[in-house]
């Protein structure tokens, strides 16, 4: 497993491994929505809000930006989905994360980091 | 009047002011600082729509089966409808009384806030919240009509009907004609810092700790993820700090100098490395955090922001996750 990424972890403590999939606009977001099982959305400060439509079919949320308070963290809570806000990526490419296979580990009480494996 | 109504002068009321609406007269009746403002509510919604003949051809449209694909199209097609009608002279009568009265008492430099409050936000299941819109930074009245017309219009977004598909698929079937969407206009707060303050920690899901997110500007940047706020965990016992993140808030809200939105601007460097809430604002915020669990009886999530030394609350609902882990 290599680490990629460490942030805060906002939302419940499961582990999970899922696709990860960068997601930038509104229409990668349908592209996804009849094959968003299981994956790992990644997202930056665009800003998107628009996860919520898939939302509940995804393994986990990542994110480059925000915090607990955060639209994004809140619904992952809400649809107790594992949720990494802040994330510190220690590749500048995050398109070349697109398609591999990711997995969400938490340490002690509020660290989110994400390996690929 | 019946579409406008006056915070201090309604009771809370769902169905007619919406969930946000209903909370913020709540609020105000506890006596709390809420920025003073009134609300178009539902009645002129459905006013609107039936003055205007679009509700058939927007149920129409709404019946047809739809693909992901489409939502853009249905969107714009319904978008077009309400751009294409005029709201009804008596609703403009009410909100133009009312947006008087409100300038005066604001004052003349005053800029307003209009914020959508749909009567099906925070259902326990599915969460609506957050796909309706809200404007910033409106001070005529042209530029707040044109608003509230958008807030209503949010209803039917790409992501709105993305939604509803969405939620299908679990047998549930909203129908966006039986969603009503009340309109709340504010005097809008120019916060030099704003926030979240829950008052247990979402985190964790430990009821003995409060947990504050806070940043420069407007609140927009923490909410829309834009940046990464500081982050503040206390005892909710006794006050005492138990840790202090500090984000590197690289980028700030402010109100557009030239009116009617908002501009991201870069923070000032000397700013970005320095907790944006002191610790007396944090005993103010942890008071108020306190006094608001009470009265709800509750663990609350709040939306605050500060200007000039001023603590105002803008929303305070309860936190919906507990308990589930």
């Amino acid at each position: 497993m290599e680490k990629i990424g460490e942030g805060l972890s906002c939302s419940t403590k499961t582990e999970v491994t899922g696709e990860l999939i960068y997601v930038q606009t509104i229409d990668d977001v349908i592209s996804l929505f009849d094959n968003a099982t299981g994956k790992i959305c990644i997202v930056d400060d665009a800003g998107i809000t628009t996860l919520s439509p898939i939302l509940s079919e995804l393994s986990g949320t990542v994110c480059t930006t925000g915090s607990a308070g955060s639209h994004l963290a809140i619904i992952s809570r809400e649809f107790g989905i594992p949720n990494i806000m802040g994330i510190t990526f220690l590749t500048d490419d995050i398109a070349s994360l697109n398609g591999k296979k990711g997995k969400i580990l938490h340490d002690g009480e509020d660290k989110g980091i994400l390996y690929l494996i | 009047m019946n579409y406008v109504n006056i915070f201090t002068e309604s009771q809370p009321n769902p169905s007619l002011f919406g969930g946000k609406g209903s909370n913020l007269i709540k609020l105000i009746k506890f006596g709390f600082n809420v920025p003073s403002g009134f609300i178009i509510n539902t009645n002129a919604y459905v006013k609107f729509l039936e003055s205007s003949q679009i509700k058939d051809q927007i149920h129409q449209t709404l019946s047809e089966d739809y693909n992901p694909k489409d939502v853009f199209h249905f969107s714009q097609k319904i978008e077009n409808l309400f751009l294409k009608s005029t709201i009804p002279q008596e609703i403009i009568d009410e909100i133009s009384k009312q947006y008087h009265n409100l300038c005066e008492e604001a004052g003349k430099s005053s800029s307003f806030s209009i914020r959508s409050s749909a009567n099906i936000e925070d259902s326990k299941k599915f969460s609506f919240a957050g796909q309706a819109d809200s404007f910033l930074n409106h001070k005529t009245l042209e530029e707040i009509l044109s608003s509230i017309k958008n807030c209503w219009i949010s209803l039917f977004s790409p992501q709105a009907l993305l939604y509803i598909l969405q939620i299908k698929k679990f047998d549930v079937n909203l129908s966006l004609n039986n969603v009503k969407m009340a309109v709340v206009i504010q005097k809008m707060i120019n916060s030099d810092i704003s926030g979240v303050l829950f008052t247990a920690n979402v985190i964790t899901n430990n009821l003995n700790q409060m947990l504050i997110n806070s940043t420069w500007g407007l609140g927009e940047t923490i909410a829309n993820n834009l940046i990464i706020p500081d982050l503040i965990i206390l005892n909710k016992k006794n006050f005492q700090i138990l840790k202090r993140i500090i984000g590197k808030k690289e980028k700030k809200s402010i109100p557009n100098p030239e009116g009617s939105s908002t501009k991201l601007v870069e923070t000032e460097l000397e700013l970005r490395n320095i907790c944006s809430v002191n610790e007396y604002q944090l005993r103010h915020l942890y008071n108020l955090g306190v006094q608001l669990e009470n009265k709800f009886s509750y663990p609350q999530d709040i939306e605050w922001a500060i200007e000039n030394e001023i603590i105002y609350i803008l929303q305070s609902r309860p936190i919906t996750t507990l308990n589930e882990k």
